[in-house]
């Protein structure tokens, strides 16, 4: 389960790197930061997984998405 | 077990080549988020061997995991919020500066002024 | 350095790239992959004595605010540095100061949509200077401002009861910092008491205060530096409470503070 989740999370930090559109990468680092939350949840520990969850899929892709909305750049030109 | 270490190094090595091979600078914030997340990761993972309960005392018979890597891991959470926003607001004050994202076109621009 | 420019040169620094991330892969794959057992000397003892001790059922609460205090008084002074450091970065980038503008009160929405897109093409909060009207229904400032006041009840309450259940300062206060975003995104034009920066800087420092004051009030009672003051109590986890309390009023107020002047400032 744990093996399933961490290909998961490999797969979306890849996708993270290579996308063209620097939104989809933002979206798809809080689908990372929501499956840890599973993970931390399944391997016992509720705190840890509380903090995850509220910090990556809230506050951290918040302020993400104000800086790229800022900057007025949410495509990438190059690589 | 060693199938979940191996694919925790591999998540570390992707936010590693995030920072280092990629030359968009929000990318390679991407990649320290991604560096925090592995290490995060794996302590919780060891921590978790030497157990099969969570460390919430209550009922009797209890064999709980390990408390002190998760209490470890709350602060290094915290603190890579701290790291990201403090990143974002230098990245957001280059693009002001330079005009984009691209690392070599900001070198090139400090370069030509100096 | 300067950058590559012939192709000869862009595929060696990418090769240099690969090899440096194949270096670190190398390094850390006994580390990752050891076979060492974990040491179990510590769990042991937090189970038999931890309640006992601290007073805190959850031990998560007993370690970050019993035995190891000095980490979480370190996490929220790099928390205060962090704020502190992305104030005065972004307070630089003018078009991210909101000034008020006193001479627009004749104008249209739309003239007024176009000024704020000619002037800085900043974002701001306040209704008459979006210029992306159709990304901001009144669907999303309904459905937030209904729902904001919910979790900041559920963020109080996370706090409140670490000691017993999964939670704590730091869930809590998290919690309490998205349900301040979502009271100013719901609120649009003056805001809620808490979209003020000014409230919130005061309830920081006025956390940060309370904690050095909580922190010296274990000298009085012979238990040290951060000692528990009610250790021989019947009821030693009010300390544990009040301490739950601080950290997380803290640590919302300052991811509060971040995210509203990320946002565009709101006076």
């Amino acid at each position: 389960m744990i093996s399933l989740l961490l290909i998961l999370i490999i797969c979306a930090a890849v996708y993270t790197l290579s996308s063209s559109n620097l939104l989809h990468g933002v979206i798809a680092m809080s689908f990372v930061s929501l499956l840890s939350a599973l993970i931390f949840y399944i391997l016992q520990a509720p705190d840890v997984a509380i903090t995850e969850a509220a910090v990556g899929a809230g506050v951290s892709t918040v302020i993400y998405v104000w800086a790229l909305r800022y900057t007025k750049r949410s495509d990438d030109g190059d690589s | 077990m060693k199938l979940e270490l191996l694919l925790i190094l591999i998540l570390f090595l992707v936010g590693f080549w995030g920072i280092v091979g990629k030359n968009n600078i929000i990318k390679k914030i991407f990649g320290l988020n991604m560096i925090n997340a592995a290490a995060v990761i794996l302590f919780i993972l060891e921590g978790s061997r030497s157990g099969a309960d969570a460390p919430i005392l209550g009922k009797e018979g209890l064999h709980i995991v390990d408390p002190v890597p998760q209490a470890l891991m709350l602060t290094a959470i915290v603190i890579g919020v701290c790291i990201t926003a403090l990143a974002l607001a230098l990245a957001v004050h280059l693009y002001r500066v330079s005009g984009s994202f691209d690392i070599d076109r900001i070198r090139d621009k400090v370069h030509n002024e100096n | 350095m300067a950058t590559p420019k012939t192709r000869f040169g862009k595929i060696w620094s990418k090769a240099g790239a690969v090899l440096s991330v194949a270096a670190i892969g190398f390094v850390l794959f006994p580390i990752f992959l050891a076979d060492n057992p974990w040491p179990v000397e510590a769990r042991d003892y937090l189970a038999a004595m931890g309640q006992a001790e601290t007073g805190a059922v959850n031990l998560v609460s007993s370690i970050y605010l019993g035995y190891r205090i000095f980490d979480t008084l370190g996490e929220t002074i790099v928390l205060l540095v962090a704020v502190l450091g992305t104030m005065s970065i972004l307070s630089r980038v003018e078009s991210l100061v909101d000034d008020s503008p006193a001479d627009d009160a004749g104008k249209s929405g739309a003239d007024k949509a176009g000024d704020a897109l000619k002037k800085s093409g900043g974002f701001s909060l306040s209704r008459e200077k979006r210029h992306s009207h159709t990304l901001r229904t009144d669907l999303l400032e309904a459905v937030t401002g209904k729902i904001g006041p919910v979790i900041l009840i559920f963020g109080f309450y996370v706090m409140l009861f670490g000691h017993v259940s999964p939670g704590g300062g730091f869930q809590g206060g998290v919690i309490v910092a998205s349900a301040i975003v979502f009271l100013t995104l719901g609120n649009p034009g003056a805001g809620t008491l808490l979209s003020n920066t000014r409230v919130l800087s005061t309830l920081e420092t006025a956390a940060f205060l309370l904690m050095l004051l909580l922190s010296s009030s274990g000298l009085l009672f012979g238990q040290g530096f951060f000692g528990n003051p009610m250790a021989g109590a019947e009821n030693p986890e009010v300390y544990i409470i009040i301490l739950n309390a601080v950290v997380g009023l803290k640590v919302g107020a300052s991811l509060g503070f971040l995210c509203i002047t990320m946002m565009g400032g709101h006076k």
